[in-house]
């Protein structure tokens, strides 16, 4: 029946989908230096045409460079196969093909990865067709999931392993090369810049120097061997004032940004030899493929025994299907930007340069000795007093309306009214009522034979502007939330209050405060936090200005992102921010509980 | 006792909530050191008339009096009287201690003073040992001392207790009252309780107010009301099972009858109702050979509930509506048998044509055998 043609399937839909899982692990492993390869024999084949069009270089010191792997043929010969056009001076057209063949060497396959994965695949199978026989239903069937990521993880590292032997070799290949061509070009008797530049290496001197897009990456050793070289002898001295990267082996570290600057003994720069291509590691692919592979295997697995249950199966894939959309969404839209923020934060982050380097927790560090940014701490703090206060006129009103008659409804209306509009609506409008020339506040303050104030262009105004107009939009939702909360607390205990001999304010302290401190509590977490995010009010209003008065944490991060596109440090100050507002949060439910526990 | 205990008169109070009158022109004097309890069905408005006294409610016409003041403008927390309510109304938040002495700490009593009077009555109730707990953390029947000791503490002129043994079991019910009636004893404070049970209203009060629809139908000890009730709702009302009625039409001759009976006499009554307790039956099972000398009529037992101590038997007679009839337990009656019964006339009713009780009926007559 069902049963027998499931225990054939199993074994081999388990082992396929391991073999399935190894392979995609293994192909993006072998891809990265794949690619690297390839521009590796572009920029070799571009660095010997470069070499080739210099005056004084000959064909022989074309083909030495590449040990004999170059061939120089006719331009018409070319176009099959990896190589470059050379020209020479002036000429319009191309004057020979320089083809090349890609270099040998390591191993072209991670072998050792391979064999893993082929290994994992026939455990599974085995395990498999093993559950097969014993009928029970696993006990722990997370178990077979974790040996499943375990093992994948191996894989993964191995093939990382691999992965990374193979961009080192590449890359210090390159770097050979960068030095022979300078070394040949000077022999030759070439100019430095022109053998910089026939090495591939950035060439700026002077002023161009201060371009920070000019700045590229390079290991500090290469940098100094650059800089020391023979092509280069000509030039005075250099000394390496700022180095460190990342480049495909490992990392140098940095003092300021990356890139290795020359600079001659008198102090003033002559020469940046910065740069050289960088080649990316695939770590992350891995680690995401890795725990892809491990889902899809333990997925499988999870499902393949209900296969002999067609009921239980059907059942299941039910389940899963109506909880996928919302799971990759939650995946998608909210832990995925989460950790990717986190993994930002960790890196030197700019939108100017592909390099990342990996900081640690030094963006963080940067951020304790960073006044603007505690500056904008501070006027969040300060703009969040404004809570305090909402709530009392919201307490105040809610026990005003609190016999809701119709009248008192319209109005409970209109203060909620805010807390449902658009915060840039709002925004606008307040900014045109505290215009300090046609504002309509300064023109009722005129009409009273008041001075005009400016309530968003002074520095020590525009936040208490700000704050005012915190506690307006708020008010509204503060008051509906008080209202219900006392209406939650019986008329029986004002009865027995009031027989007690209580006045109204001995009532309200001894009553209603008590009644009311969830509710009290909730409207103060919710609001600080709130008021810990708040940006749309700055951004519209005064955007962050005048001279950083109102600059509040999450205006500061939205500008350290997109105006100075230093994400990593945006992303590290977000999750300062999320610490706090997590701490805020974490406070108020250990509060609820323990008060919880007493009422 | 620490004080003079007070009076509390009502003079023609009203109380209407929108389209109910819940309290309508209500006179009620209740004397110092009077244990008086108000008794009526649901809605009658002895809840609304606590609150009138209490000053949580204001009357829309009347003046309440406590001891020599009209108290209209005085606030609840200057009557000078305590209320214990239904569902206690304990402070959760607060300790049993801090709800015990928040009624002297809103007074201005200092803390040393609140705790030895708080101490004192917590002996009494015997509450000690439940001092630093929280209302949440009590049980019921602890609840409901915390809630009289609340009231005890302020040592007031007049008690309101506002049906405060509803939410305890039956034991712990009658246990409660008891102490109730023990407290008014050593206390001699004045008390108006009020309850829904008339059990409870006759077996505590001094003077028992009953009241239906905003009404106070008669006031009176628990004995007068029971034998001597003032109308057809108040005979209703108190005794269980309730009294059982029979209604009497003039005939030609000018006499009541109805079932069985004619009574002798003109009656300038073209109508009344008869009224006997079930108590007040006397039966007897009809054997055919003997059958008894002198019953006032027979009928047929339908349906016999034993209580142990005694027996509530439900007769198809002598009218068109069934009675109830209680007998002692060592009667042999099964449902079906015949009974003679015998009626204790001198302690029967004779209701008017408004309800109103005019006095003992006579005995009739004739009787059953047609
Ligand atoms: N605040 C109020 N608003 C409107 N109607 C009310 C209000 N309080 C009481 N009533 C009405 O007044 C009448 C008397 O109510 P009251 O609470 O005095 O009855 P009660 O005799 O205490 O009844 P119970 O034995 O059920 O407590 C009822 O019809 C009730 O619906
Ligand atoms: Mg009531």
């Amino acid at each position: 029946m069902r049963g027998g043609g499931a225990a054939r399937v199993i074994p081999l839909a388990a082992a396929g989908a391991a073999a399935a899982a190894g392979v995609l692990i293994l192909v993006v492993a072998a891809d990265a230096p794949s690619r690297a390869r390839e521009r590796a024999t572009r920029a070799e084949a571009r660095a010997a045409a470069s070499l080739y069009e210099l005056p004084g270089v000959t064909e022989a010191d074309v083909l030495s460079l590449l040990d004999g792997r170059a061939r120089i043929v006719a331009p018409e010969a070319g176009g099959s196969g990896p190589g470059a056009h050379a020209y020479r001076a002036g000429a319009l057209e191309p004057d020979a093909w320089i083809a090349v063949e890609p270099q040998g060497g390591g191993s072209r396959w991670p072998w050792a990865a391979s064999a893993l994965a082929l290994l994992g695949a026939l455990c599974m199978a085995g395990w498999a067709a093993g559950r097969r026989r014993s009928p029970p239903p696993p006990r722990y069937p997370a178990a077979p999931a974790l040996l499943c990521a375990a093992l994948f993880a191996l894989v993964a590292i191995t093939a990382q392993h691999w992965s990374r032997g193979e961009l080192e070799a590449i890359s210090a290949s390159r770097v050979g090369l960068g030095l022979r061509v300078a070394e040949i070009a000077g022999a030759s008797g070439a100019d430095p810049e022109a053998a910089a530049r026939a090495a591939g290496l950035p060439w700026a001197s002077g002023a161009a120097l201060d371009e920070p897009d000019r700045i590229w990456t390079m290991p500090r050793e290469v940098g100094e061997a650059i800089a020391a070289g023979p092509g280069l002898r000509s030039a005075p001295r250099y000394t390496v004032v700022a180095a460190g990267a990342t480049y495909h082996g490992g990392t140098v570290a940095l003092d300021r940004g990356p890139g290795v600057r020359a600079q001659t003994a008198d102090d003033t720069v002559h020469l940046v030899f910065l740069g050289y291509e960088e080649t990316t590691s695939p770590a992350v692919a891995l680690i995401a493929s890795a725990l892809g592979s491990a889902l899809i295997v333990s997925l499988v697995l999870f499902l393949l025994p209900l296969a002999a249950r067609p009921r239980a199966l059907s059942g299941t894939l039910a389940a899963w299907g109506f909880l996928t959309p919302a799971a990759a969404l939650l995946l998608l839209f909210t832990f995925g930007p989460l950790l990717f923020s986190l993994w930002i934060s960790l890196h030197d982050w700019r939108l100017v340069d592909p390099a990342h380097p990996f900081l640690g927790l030094a963006n963080y560090r940067a951020l304790l000795s960073d006044g603007a940014w505690w500056s904008a701490v501070r006027n969040t703090g300060v703009f969040t007093l404004h809570v305090p206060l909402a709530m009392a006129v919201a307490l105040s009103l809610a026990l005003l309306t609190r016999e809701s008659r119709r009248a008192v409804r319209w109005a409970r209306l209109a203060l909620f009214l805010p807390s449902i509009t658009s915060v840039v609506a709002i925004a606008v409008v307040w900014k045109w009522l505290l215009n300090d020339g046609y504002g309509l506040a300064n023109r009722a303050l005129g009409a009273m034979g008041l001075g005009p104030v400016a309530w968003l262009s002074s520095p020590d105004i525009a936040l208490v502007s700000l704050m005012v107009i915190g506690v307006w939009m708020v008010v509204g939702y503060q008051m509906v939330v008080f209202q219900a909360g006392l209406a939650a607390i019986p008329r029986v205990w004002y009865d027995a209050a009031r027989v007690d001999g209580a006045g109204p304010w001995q009532r309200f302290r001894h009553i209603t405060l008590p009644g009311l401190r969830h509710t009290l509590f909730f409207v103060l977490v919710t609001s600080v936090i709130g008021s810990f995010q708040v940006f749309g009010l700055v951004y519209v209003m005064t955007e962050g200005g005048p001279l950083g008065a109102t600059d509040v944490a999450v205006y500061h991060i939205y500008r350290e992102a997109w105006e100075f596109l230093r994400f990593g440090n945006a992303a590290a100050m977000s999750w300062v921010l999320f610490g706090v507002v997590f701490a805020a949060t974490w406070l108020h439910f250990r509060f609820l509980e323990r008060r919880s526990a007493h009422a | 006792m620490t004080r003079e205990p007070r009076a509390v008169v009502l003079k023609r109070v009203r109380k209407r909530f929108r389209d109910v009158t819940a309290v309508a022109d209500v006179d009620l004097e209740v004397h110092p050191g009077e244990l008086m309890v108000l008794v009526g069905p649901s809605g009658c408005g002895k809840s609304t008339l606590l609150r009138l006294i209490a000053g949580l409610d204001e009357p829309d016409a009347g003046e309440v009096w406590i001891g020599d003041r009209c108290v209209d403008e005085v606030a609840p927390g200057g009557r000078d009287v305590a209320m214990v309510f239904q569902s206690y109304a304990l402070y959760p938040h607060m300790t049993v201690a801090e709800n015990l002495g928040f009624g002297l700490r809103v007074r201005g009593a200092g803390p040393a003073a609140t705790e030895a009077r708080v101490n004192e009555v917590a002996g009494v109730l015997g509450l000690r040992g439940l001092l630093s707990r929280r209302p949440g953390q009590l049980s019921g029947g602890q609840q409901q001392r915390v809630a009289l000791g609340r009231a005890m503490v302020r040592d007031p002129g007049v008690f309101l207790f506002d049906e405060p043994l509803s939410n305890l079991d039956a034991a712990l019910r009658l246990e409660t009252r008891d102490e109730i009636a023990a407290l008014h004893r050593r206390l001699g404070t004045t008390m108006i309780f009020v309850t829904h049970d008339q059990v409870e209203a006759l077996s505590l009060g001094q003077r028992v107010a009953v009241m239906d629809q905003g009404r106070v139908h008669q006031v009176g000890t628990p004995h007068e009301v029971y034998r001597r009730p003032a109308n057809l709702f108040v005979a209703g009302f108190v005794g269980s099972p309730p009294m059982n009625r029979l209604r009497l039409v003039r005939d030609r001759e000018g006499r009541l009858a109805g079932g069985p009976f004619v009574f002798p006499g003109g009656s300038p009554h073209r109508e009344a109702t008869l009224g006997v307790r079930p108590e007040d039956l006397t039966l007897a099972v009809v054997a055919p050979p003997d059958p008894d000398p002198n019953p006032e009529f027979t009928a047929t037992a339908l349906r016999v509930e034993s209580l142990g101590s005694e027996q509530r038997i439900r007769l198809d007679g002598p009218g068109e509506a069934a009675w109830v009839a209680r007998a002692p337990s060592a009667l042999h009656v099964t449902a079906g048998d015949r009974v003679a019964v015998s009626v204790a006339w001198e302690r029967t009713h004779l209701f008017g044509a408004d309800g109103g009780r005019i006095g003992a009926a006579p005995r009739p007559v004739r009787g059953s055998r047609p």
